[in-house]
Order: structure tokens, then sequence, then C-alpha cells
């Protein structure tokens, strides 16, 4: 387990993140693992050298409002994983629609592990 | 005015791997720029789940061939911090000798790249020259040249002997003194200036609202290197976080020169503190858990996300490279800008595309 990380509700994520932002804290980045049905994306804050981490849960497929407006160094990740697991971030500052790394004939969200 | 989109790559001179920018013009003023990735991604991190977790040292170490060295350090640090280890003092040390080792060619193979974007062919040969020199001390220590496999979980697969010492130390003041040579024309030559000063300025608040890491955030007044946390042998040495102010291309230039000479430095105070003793602890059993291991690499802060579930491979590896941090700033750093300063303006943030398409 980390260190200074809060488990929140997944439409919380903007709030919360807004009140980092408030506090000093730089954005870092956002990981994501698959944990069964559910996908866990943590988010990684930075203020002095002390880290501190915000971490959701969302269905495959999910919807997440983007923290890009906040953190605009956010929107490459979140573009990411929409590629990668097929999230919907709303409210991207830059949109990709899927088609960050992934060509148009490309498997769609290629690591989500399917049964 | 009419408006144009002029493509940036992704093949392009300035550009040893593939970016694109799309870019907004008027005239030949950037209005707007659109960054593009993906045309070499390889999905590294997905092969953890599939690879030993030792495997996976040579695995991130291909993430990048520049900073090659520190993408295994930071993913053995990871390991070693999820499994309890504590390695001999004698392998922290000679880990940060490499890593500064890296530093250095990762730093003059950008000045050289820099001096060809503006055309100065002969100060490009001669930053590359001394780059070989770096080269052959890695070659020297490890038998390799850029993806040396030096680092292990509990430790470093090579020792130094004694003639290895003497050589570094003599290469060390040999490169100090052949980079002030060099410097003078970085700093001072006119057209270097020219092609430089106030060009692509990112303020100290556009810097923090961007994210930016490492030599790009120091250049603009942001007083950040995570070498400051004492990692590794880290905290034992002396040193002093390098910070300029003026936030253009010719300040981050600076703080790279500047960078060179504390590189050397370090290495100087690490090899003449070397400790005697092991330099490898064995291992036992698999990692369970999970970790962040960061660590200052020449483009600034990576960062590895490590989760292990007690077998042999791991359940998630998330790399964060300092390039895919400081590509977003690029939208706050073109805008304004003029067609020909582009490729400069590009080069400052030193793209690695190889560590951003891992």
């Amino acid at each position: 387990m980390l260190d200074n990380l809060l488990e929140i509700e997944k439409d919380k994520i903007f709030d919360e993140t807004g009140i980092l932002k408030v506090n000093g804290y730089r954005f870092v980045a956002a990981s994501c693992e698959q944990v069964g049905e559910l996908f866990e994306i943590t988010y990684h804050f930075d203020l002095n050298y002390e880290m501190k981490h915000l971490r959701i849960f969302t269905e495959a497929f999910g919807e997440i409002k983007s923290i890009s407006s906040i953190y605009p160094a956010a929107f490459l990740i979140e573009n990411e994983y929409q590629d990668l697991y097929g999230f919907v971030f709303t409210d991207l500052i830059i949109d990709y629609k899927g088609n960050l790394y992934l060509s148009r004939k490309a498997e769609k969200s290629p690591w989500v592990i399917k049964k | 005015m009419a408006r144009t989109v002029i493509p940036f790559g992704p093949q392009h001179p300035v550009l040893p791997e593939p970016l694109q920018l799309k870019l907004v013009m008027e005239d030949d003023k950037v209005i707007e720029a659109l960054p593009a990735i993906g045309y070499v991604h390889r999905g590294l991190e997905k092969l953890a789940e599939l690879k030993d977790f030792n495997q996976m040292i040579y695995v991130v170490e291909r993430v990048c061939g520049i900073c090659s060295f520190m993408h295994s350090m930071a993913y053995v640090r990871g390991i070693e911090s999820i499994m309890g280890i504590q390695i001999p003092d004698r392998a922290e040390y000679l880990r940060v000798i490499w890593a500064e080792i890296g530093r250095l060619q990762s730093h003059f193979l950008w000045l050289g790249l820099l001096a060809d974007a503006f055309g100065f062919e002969s100060l490009f040969m001669e930053t590359w020259k001394y780059r070989e020199k770096i080269l052959d001390l890695m070659e020297m220590t490890t038998g390799n040249r850029v993806i040396v496999s030096a680092n292990k979980v509990g430790g470093v697969a090579h020792d130094f002997t004694d003639e290895h010492v003497k050589a570094i130390l003599l290469a060390v003041s040999d490169l100090e003194k052949e980079m002030h040579q060099v410097e003078t024309v970085f700093v001072q030559n006119y057209t270097v200036k020219q092609r430089t000063i106030g060009v692509g300025v990112l303020t100290r608040s556009e810097a923090i609202e961007y994210s930016v890491l490492g030599p790009i955030a120091r250049a603009s007044g942001i007083k950040m290197d995570l070498r400051e946390t004492g990692y590794s042998a880290y905290k034992y040495l002396n040193f002093e976080t390098i910070v300029e102010k003026e936030g253009d291309c010719y300040a981050r230039t600076v703080v790279r020169i500047r960078e060179i000479y504390q590189s050397l430095d370090l290495i100087r105070q690490a090899v003449e503190k070397l400790p005697t003793g092991d330099i490898i602890v064995p291992v036992k059993g698999f990692p369970k858990g999970e970790v962040i291991s960061r660590l200052e690499q020449p483009r600034g802060e990576a960062i590895y996300y490590i989760s292990a579930n007690g077998t042999k491979n791991l359940q998630r590896l998330k790399i964060r490279t300092p390039t895919f941090g400081n590509i977003p700033a690029l939208l706050k750093m073109l805008p304004g800008s003029n067609l020909q300063d582009v490729p400069v303006l590009v080069l400052t943030i030193d793209p690695c595309i190889s560590c951003t398409e891992r």
C-alpha cells in the first residue's frame, strides 16, 4: 500500500484534485491497474518531494471526469488510458478520441484483460 | 489573416525520433501546436506481466538508450524497496557514478544536437568527440557503451578496479578542461545567443502550471532535483541544485552546461569516497506490494510504479518518463514563436521519444 493514499469515489476526483492544486501540489503521473472486473486509477501528486495519491475505481469503459483543465499535463496520460483501457475521459483539453497510440484499424482497448 | 497547418515531423532533420507537431500558423508565427505521438509505441510495460521480475531489468534498460542505466536503477530500487533489501554501500556509490556518467553522455549528446540544429557543425562534432570519451568509461567499467546491464536486484554486476578509478579521475579532469572551451562557444557566441535568448520563454508560473520537470523546470526558476532527497549515495555527496530564471532556450542550455560540471564533480566525489566491500547481496523470494520509485534522470524525474503480487511476474509496471511529462509544456512554449525557432525550441526540452513510447 502506498503512503498518503486516499481512496475516493470516482465522481469526486475532479474536486479533490482541485483541492490539491490549490494547496500547491504538482501533478506527477497516473497509473492504472485491472483488479478483477474493476480498474483502479491512481493519480500521483507531489509537494516538496512528498507524494500524495488519489485512487478511484471504475468499471470497464467507464466515464471519468478529466483533470486536464486543472493540470494540463494530465491530458496525455488520460488519452493514453482512453486508448489502452477504453475509458472515456470527459472534458479533456485535447481529446484524441482513442487514437493517441492506436490507429483507426487497431484493436480497441488492447490492455483490458478479456475473459 | 488565413491560417495554415504545418506538420513538423514525424520525420525532421532535428528529430532523430518520430514526434509530430501540428503547427497552426499565421504567416510565420505559431498560433497553436498539437503534439502527436504513438508512431513507435511498444507497450513495454505490459511485458512485466509476462517476464520474470529479474528479466524486466533488461527490458526497462531498453526503454531508452540515453538514460538506460537510470531506467534500470529506478526499477531495481523499486523492487529492492518492496522486498526490503539493503544493498551494500559500495553498490550505491557505483550506481551513482554510472548514473552521473549517463547524465554526462546525455547532456553532451544534447549539446551536440543543439549545435547541429542551428547549423554549427564543428561545435556539434567537438561536443560528440567528448561524449565518446564518456562512453569509453562505460565500456571500460561494464563492457558495454550504451545498454550496460550493470544493475541487478540486490546490487550491481560489475566492480571497479584501481585502474578504473585512476582512468575515471583522469577523464573527469580532462573533460572539465575541454568543457571550458565548448562552454565559451555555447554561452558567449553571438549566433548561439541570437538563436536562444528570449526564445521559447516558459515563466516560472507557467512551468508550475504545466508540471514541467528536470532542466526545463530548473531553467524557469524552479528548484527541483530529486537528487536533493538523498537517494542512493547522493546523501553522502555535496551539491547544489542548479537554477536559472529566464526560462528561455538559452537558460535551458546554461542549466545543462552547469550540470555537466556538477556531474563531473559528483563523479569525482563518489570515486574518492568509494567504500570497500561487497557489491551485491543475495536475493530470495518474490516481490509483493506496491511502491513508487523515482529518480532524477538527465531530462528530469522518472517514475516507476510497481505493483507485485508475490509471484515471479509483476502485476503492473507503470513508467512515467520525463519527456512524457514535458511534452504538454510545448502547448505553452510554441505559440507566439516564429517558425524558424521551432526546431531549436523543441530541442531544448530534450525530447526523448524512445522514453515516451515505452
